[in-house]
């Protein structure tokens, strides 16, 4: 092995080691990353490398920070985390599950499906995971508490409803990933709303099976009314400003009156407006969604500034070549490696997060992908169908990276809001058949390429 | 939202902190007038067909200076985000010498190679009285720029308070 | 020095035909011509540091080369525009002309050492004339430019928005998405063979030409002034000669790909133009507005442009006599 790719294993396992202490991710990165561009010149002088590594060639990463500030596809993040939280305050996801809970009030795991049900809505409406998953707890943990569910249900089924708004449109995973590969955000936006909807057909399925099955985990309420016009008329009353903003903000960029980002300001002012409709709306509101705003979207960028300088140190070192030359020597075919890279990106979830593992591995992996040869129809309309197609099955892999222990963040939201009796483990058992569930749409993505392509296609063609 | 761990008090990195926070949360306004920026920008646009190149920069001026002066806020609520599999059990003082030991030899020189480089990258941008490519777009580049060194050592700044605040937690005791 | 690494940032990707494939040619000439005590390692736009931060990154020393074209710096030097291409200018040979046999080499040197850039430059390439742009509809008289958003690069965006057009100049890997988003309606990139690679014959019908804004494009390898130093009369003679070839090469190669994707194109029905007189003429009416105001508003724009002009104004004794007419398309 040479000087170099001991240096970049190094790099990495340094990463991890230091994730552990608990100091904080993005910090861990920026400050590898200058470590080891000191480490690199030092392997310049004594050993036999040439990275050309030093103290001047680290300012590359003020250019790269600019580049990050002087993007405007990035724009949309704090507007949909904006939106996300004003939604939060505006009260409209507590009347939506209010009302959806009556209308599947009867159905053994009526309200499991109405937790999924709502997940899909508030998916479709932002995709800020911590926001979905602290709502769906706070209104439904107590509901199904009371009617007897059993806990790793319950529990199962808010974590992964709530991370399914990374998938469904508009996502902020994405649109990075579009910037990241120079893919249009317009096809993955498309392409993944057949995949986030089957995902979501799945949970609901398994659920009403469980419910079928273990008769005991999920109980009919006993006081469930009988659906009358007067409740399927409160359902729509409730439901329908929140459908319209979905409808305006993914129509707006559908029919291409806005840009992802004009739609991200549509949706914030959209769901501001809703704010002042159920009187909710005050000037400690606002204020508390700026706050929300700068500190969420300040906290996921620092990881960007701190994943952009591990990454340049990491090329320089030359880590690109070394896993891609790792990835494209593996004796699989073409279906063996797209698996072994699926494996290691499930494998890398355990740990880290989407984010990093998007700027980090994804634009490595998109030449390797480039060169296989698997033939993939984007119906003459998809550009680049290939890495349409790959970036979803990532992006799906990703999706369960907020669900697998130790390190999954929807966990970590959910422990945050539970009863203090509930225990990590009991929320660790609850994900797993969701997580298979996942698993099960990953390898229908695979084999199924069409769910993706078919409907930018339809689309844009 | 994030608040929920409030660190100790310590009366002098109290008061950095807080007075960060009222900095960092006033120009975190940027984001409501983002809003209104992108709206006009629509109307314009698809209303009387005629987008400004300038109101489309000043969207991402916007963002950019809304991210990098919550940077120094997201540091003094401690929200930046944390592995914390085997933090939490970790003896509270653990994790002070830890917090000590990231903070001097990651996040310290990460911030400082960032600032002295951006210096040079500011002062040419200047020197040339660098504007937008775009003809129509807005002049004086080196002042969006310059947000990259005064929210690097508005960083530092809250960095220093946290430093603080643990050496001292640490000499307590507490 | 014994042996020179050249870190090397590119603007285009090395997939796109002519804009990216002349560095690669570059890169493996250079290995070979040295005997290896030249190697160039060339990293993707973005990867290292993206495209338009290439002229800091390399004056700084942060990489030791970059490969660009000098319209990108536009928004730092007003000039740079004039070295990368300049409306209804010089055609190639005309071009290559001014530099090389003209004083334009020098004034492109002199252009970065006075704005403080420590950059050593070589034209490293040449392209052949880029289409004029790709528009949803017919454009049959000025006003049907009005209140369009187009991507447009380098000087000729300045006379767009004379035009009453709205321009933008982002990346190319952007253009699609921007396109089909309907953020712009209508855009310029390059050459027939480069922008059917970005699919931009999906979304807009209407090809024009010719393209009068960009008759001949330089790309420019930049070094840093003190890596230049550092080499051996030798290295930097292998250096230039490259780089010379590389423009023989680039022309050539630019020349040849183009008719065949035009063919296709108008297979798949897209609507190849020819600009009538009255847009022609509009053009270089804004354009001579514009290069009158750019000239009046930087002192080293005007002397490059006076050089140019003077340049050109003799040329054309020779120009009117020695070429046949050439065919019109339409
Ligand atoms: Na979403
Ligand atoms: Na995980």
């Amino acid at each position: 092995m040479e000087a170099n790719e001991i240096l970049v294993i190094a790099m990495f396992l340094s990463f991890i080691a230091l994730l552990f202490t608990g100091f904080p991710v993005a910090w861990v990165l920026g400050g590898i990353g200058i470590i080891f561009a000191f480490v690199g010149q030092w392997a310049d002088a004594n050993l036999d490398t040439f990275t050309g590594l030093d103290f001047l060639t680290l300012g590359l990463v003020v250019n790269r920070l600019w580049k990050i500030m002087d993007n405007w596809i990035l724009v949309a993040l704090p507007m949909f985390i904006f939106m996300g939280i004003m939604l939060d305050k505006s009260g409209v996801a507590e009347k939506l599950m209010h009302s959806m809970q009556e209308l599947f009030g009867r159905v053994r795991g009526g309200l499991a499906v109405t937790v999924t049900a709502i997940g899909i809505i508030l998916a479709a409406s932002t995709g800020i995971i911590g926001a979905s998953v602290v709502l769906l707890a706070v209104m439904s943990l107590p509901a199904m508490t009371r009617q007897g569910y059993a806990m790793p249900l319950a529990l199962g089924t808010i974590a992964s409803a709530g991370t399914l708004g990374i998938l469904i449109p508009p996502s902020i995973m994405l649109v990075i990933m579009a910037d990241q590969l120079a893919l249009s955000v317009g096809d993955l936006f498309m392409g993944a709303v057949a995949p986030g909807l089957m995902l979501g057909a799945l949970y609901i399925i398994y659920i009403l099976g469980y419910g079928l099955l273990r008769p005991a985990a999920a109980p009919v309420p006993a006081d469930a009314r009988p659906v009358t016009l007067a409740v399927l008329f409160n359902v729509l009353r409730a439901v329908l400003p929140t459908l319209l903003l979905i409808l305006v903000v993914l129509g707006s960029i559908f029919t291409g009156i806005a840009t992802p980002t004009e739609a991200s300001g549509v949706g914030a002012l959209g769901a501001t407006l809703l704010a002042v409709y159920n009187r909710k709306f005050s000037l400690q509101v606002l204020k508390d969604v700026v706050a929300g705003t700068t500190n969420t979207t300040a906290y996921i960028f620092a990881i960007f500034i701190g994943a952009s300088c591990f990454a340049l140190v990491l090329r320089e070192l030359g880590g690109d070549e070394l896993i891609e030359s790792f990835l494209t020597g593996l004796p699989f075919g073409p279906y063996g490696i797209i698996f072994f890279i699926l494996a290691v990106i499930f494998l890398l979830g355990f740990f880290l997060d989407w984010i990093e593992i998007t700027l980090i591995v994804l634009p490595l992996l998109a030449p390797v992908i480039s060169a296989l040869d698997i033939a993939i129809d984007g119906y003459g309309v998809v550009d680049n169908p290939q890495l349409v197609w790959f970036v979803m099955l990532v992006a799906m892999a990703l999706q369960t990276s907020f669900l697998t222990p130790p390190v999954g963040f929807a966990l970590f939201y959910l422990k945050g809001v539970c009863p203090p009796g509930v225990k990590l483990t009991e929320i660790y058992r609850g994900v797993i058949p969701f997580i298979v569930l996942q698993l099960i749409g990953l390898l229908v993505l695979v084999f199924v390429p069409e769910l993706v392509l078919w409907l930018p296609a339809k689309a844009y063609g | 939202m994030h608040d929920n761990n409030k660190l100790p008090a310590v009366a002098l990195s109290d008061r950095i902190d807080s007075a960060i926070r009222r900095l960092t949360l006033g120009i975190g306004w940027c984001y409501v007038l983002l809003v209104l920026v992108i709206m006009l920008q629509v109307v314009l646009r698809k209303g009387f067909s005629h987008g400004l190149i300038a109101l489309e920069e000043l969207q991402w001026h916007l963002y950019a200076v809304g991210v990098m002066f919550g940077l120094a806020y997201a540091q003094t609520t401690d929200s930046h985000v944390r592995v914390d599999l085997f933090h939490a059990a970790f003896k509270t003082r653990t994790k002070r010498i830890i917090e000590i030991l990231g903070i001097l030899f990651l996040l310290l020189p990460f911030i400082a190679v960032i600032f002295i480089h951006s210096l040079d990258f500011v002062a040419d941008s200047w020197r040339i009285n660098e504007s937008s490519s775009a003809p129509s777009g807005l002049p004086w580049r080196w002042l969006i720029k310059s947000a990259i060194p005064l929210t690097m050592a508005l960083l530092a700044l809250a960095v220093l308070s946290r430093l603080y605040r643990e050496a001292v937690l640490l000499v307590r005791g507490e | 020095a014994d042996k020179v690494l050249l870190k090397t940032p590119v603007a285009f990707g090395t997939n796109l035909p002519a804009l990216g494939t002349t560095i690669t040619w570059v890169a493996d000439h250079l290995d070979k011509v040295s005997d290896g005590r030249i190697r160039m390692k060339v990293y993707e736009p973005g990867k290292l540091v993206s495209p338009p931060e290439i002229l800091d990154a390399v004056s700084s020393g942060k990489v030791n080369s970059g490969y660009a074209t000098a319209g990108y710096w536009q928004g730092k030097i007003p000039a740079a525009a004039l070295f990368s291409a300049v409306p209804f200018g010089p055609e190639a040979g005309e071009y290559m002309a001014w530099l090389y046999y003209g004083n334009g080499l020098k004034l492109y040197q002199e252009m970065y050492d006075s704005a403080g850039y420590n950059v050593h430059v070589l034209p490293c390439a040449i392209l052949s004339p880029e289409t004029s742009g790709w528009f949803s509809k017919p454009i049959e008289k000025p006003e049907d430019l009005e209140g369009l958003n187009m991507r447009f690069f380098g000087l000729g965006a300045s006379v767009m928005e004379k035009l009453g057009v709205g321009t933008v100049q982002i990346p190319g890997g952007e253009i699609f998405g921007a396109l089909e988003k309907g953020a712009i309606d209508a855009t310029e990139f390059s050459q027939p063979a480069i922008d059917t690679r970005l699919g931009l014959n999906k979304i807009v019908k209407y090809n024009y030409f010719p393209g009068w804004h960009q008759q001949a494009t330089i790309f420019e390898l930049l070094i840093n002034k003190d890596t230049w130093g550092e080499m051996t009369p030798g290295q930097q003679a292998t250096l230039e000669t490259t780089c010379m070839a590389s423009v023989t090469n680039s022309i050539a190669e630019g020349e040849a790909m183009q008719f065949p994707v035009m063919a296709d194109a108008k297979k798949n029905g897209v609507e190849i133009r020819y600009w009538n007189q009255q847009m022609l003429d509009t053009f270089e009416e804004k354009w001579n507005e514009v290069v009158a105001e750019k000239s009046a508003e930087d002192p080293f724009f005007k002397k490059v442009w006076d050089d140019l002009s003077q340049f050109r104004a003799g040329y054309d004794l020779w120009e009117s006599n020695a070429f046949l007419p050439r065919k019109q398309a339409n």
